[in-house]
């Protein structure tokens, strides 16, 4: 698969990303990813279910921690990646892409503007990291 | 992270530049993972690793009555063993809990080291340092001094290490000074070493001598290496400049973790700390019956084990973690975990738990429970060690 729209990232370190299709796909960074170390295990969130901005959606197990998932702007999940079921490396692999954790349907698209765009989220993330 | 307390091994630098991970760990700032816990275990597994393990403390015992002080503080027989032995041993208190587990490296009747945990480093030598003082009023001369900051540990563990040490690692010719350590007996050919002995070995291209061991944390065949804190960084470069001998590459403390509990290899902190005994944690082979001990009265006084240690593995995919509860079959608590992971080798999570009701027998234990945050996942009594079925690649 190739997630081709632009990616926009909130500061628990979900991504999201408008494709042509007007899906979108959320997943977690590659900082997220690096920080957690290989991934083992992924809870998704509810099919069909309505999630708030900021609401948990999710956990992500590494072999040394365990991490939530919050869902970036308020949304709709339509299905998950249930790839991940047997392949969860693919979220250290490819975050943005074949690891992404689920397809939503957003209401109000002017939510995903309020987000980081890639340079804010890597300005963002030096200045955590510093 | 509290950088004013956390120490650096002499090799933090080669850690960061290796892109390693870095945590707080025991005090140190140490390499969690390079690149990832998983690959950095069955490269262990199938081939060999080295790992920086300086954060380690080591602690020089000597004198003329080190003997006797050895066998005092210590679990074990520890002064029967011959020079150039190691023997795993305990520390306890006056009631029997473990204040640490250790190695120990007799070098003479009066000269031995003993390897202790990192954490455990300032306590076991505040504790042997108030037995020395005691031991001196009575008349005995022995003393106990920490060299921990002028050592470095390197270790390289797996099938393949061996490829590795014997094609570097030269015998030394005389019998004297090694590295920081002096031999007063006639030290084995570095090949002719069997698990739990220690020899000087002499890293001939980079003119490093280094004490090395039989001995790991791996369950798998290995060596650990003493050199001093000031040629570590020398030594590690040259070994991996080699690594091609054994296919190595660096592993950090995540990958050791994993390792040593699919060995079940207790970990001080999770299966072992001052309220656990020698008998629940399954370790009463390490207490001598033929000396006494400090602690060997009390234990004396334990007829029943007051928790037992078991292994289990989970059905599902989430990770036990310490301190999560253990459940029966209705759902009524009955033990607290120890130690979880996930099992790279067996790919599926792991872990190990003490019962509080040591009536339960864990062969018959069925149908029990593990409250990873509310989720109840299966759990299944297994015999360790875990990677016993494992098959290299």
């Amino acid at each position: 698969m190739a997630i081709n729209g632009e990616f926009y990232f909130a500061k628990s370190h979900e991504w999201i990303s408008k494709n042509a299709d007007d899906k979108f796909y959320i997943g977690i960074s590659d900082f997220a990813q690096s920080e957690l170390g290989d991934v083992v295990y992924v809870s998704f969130p509810e099919v069909g279910k309505v999630y708030e901005k900021g609401d948990k959606i999710g956990e992500i197990e590494s072999v040394k921690s365990v991490s939530e998932i919050y869902a970036p702007v308020s949304l709709k999940i339509i299905s998950v990646n249930s790839k991940l079921n047997d392949n969860p490396e693919l979220i250290n692999r490819q975050p943005y892409d074949a690891g992404f954790v689920a397809e939503a349907e957003v209401s109000d698209s002017s939510d995903v503007d309020g987000l980081m765009d890639k340079n804010a989220y890597e300005s963002f993330i030096t200045s955590i990291h510093e | 992270m509290d950088a004013r307390v956390n120490k650096r091994t002499p090799l933090y630098s080669e850690h960061v530049k290796a892109g390693a991970k870095i945590v707080s760990f025991a005090g140190f700032f140490m390499p969690l993972y390079y690149k990832s816990i998983i690959e950095e275990h069955l490269n262990v597994r199938n081939d060999s690793g080295i790992f920086d393990i300086s954060h380690m403390g080591e602690i020089i015992i000597k004198g003329r009555d080190a003997s006797s002080f050895v066998d005092y503080v210590f679990t074990a027989d520890v002064s029967k063993i011959k020079d150039g032995e190691i023997i795993y041993s305990l520390i306890l208190n006056e009631k029997g809990g473990i204040i640490d587990d250790v190695t120990v490296f007799k070098f003479s009747d009066s000269d031995y080291m003993a390897v202790v945990n990192a954490a455990n480093t300032p306590k076991d030598f505040s504790w042997m340092h108030y037995q020395q003082i005691e031991f001196q009023k009575a008349g005995n001369n022995v003393t106990v001094e920490n060299i921990s900051e002028t050592v470095g540990l390197l270790s390289v563990q797996g099938p393949k290490s061996r490829d590795l040490i014997y094609s570097l690692a030269s015998d030394a010719v005389d019998i004297g000074k090694c590295g920081l350590f002096d031999f007063k007996f006639g030290a084995k050919p570095v090949k002719e070493l069997k698990h739990f002995e220690f020899s000087c070995a002499v890293f001939k291209d980079i003119n490093v001598e280094a004490l090395i061991s039989r001995s790991g944390y791996t369950g798998e065949f290995g060596f650990e290496i003493f050199v001093s804190a000031e040629k570590t960084v020398v030594l590690w470069n040259y070994l991996l400049k080699n690594s091609r001998l054994s296919n190595l590459i660096p592993i950090g403390l995540g990958a050791r973790d994993t390792l040593r509990f699919e060995a079940a290899l207790p970990l001080y902190g999770h299966e072992l700390d001052e309220t656990i005994n020698p008998y629940d944690a399954g370790l009463e082979k390490y207490l001598s019956t033929t000396k006494n001990f400090i602690g060997k009265e009390a234990l004396s006084d334990i007829k029943n084990k007051e928790k037992r240690l078991i292994f289990f593995k989970l059905s599902g995919k989430q990770i036990p973690r310490h301190l999560q509860r253990i459940l029966d079959k209705n759902l009524k608590p009955i033990g607290c975990i120890a130690s979880g992971t996930y099992s790279p080798s067996n790919k599926f999570p792991i872990g190990s738990a003490y019962l509080s009701d040591t009536d339960i027998d864990p062969l018959f234990l069925k149908d029990f429970f593990i409250d990873i945050r509310g989720n109840f996942e299966k759990a299944e009594v297994v015999v360790p060690p875990f990677h016993r079925n494992f098959k290299r690649s």
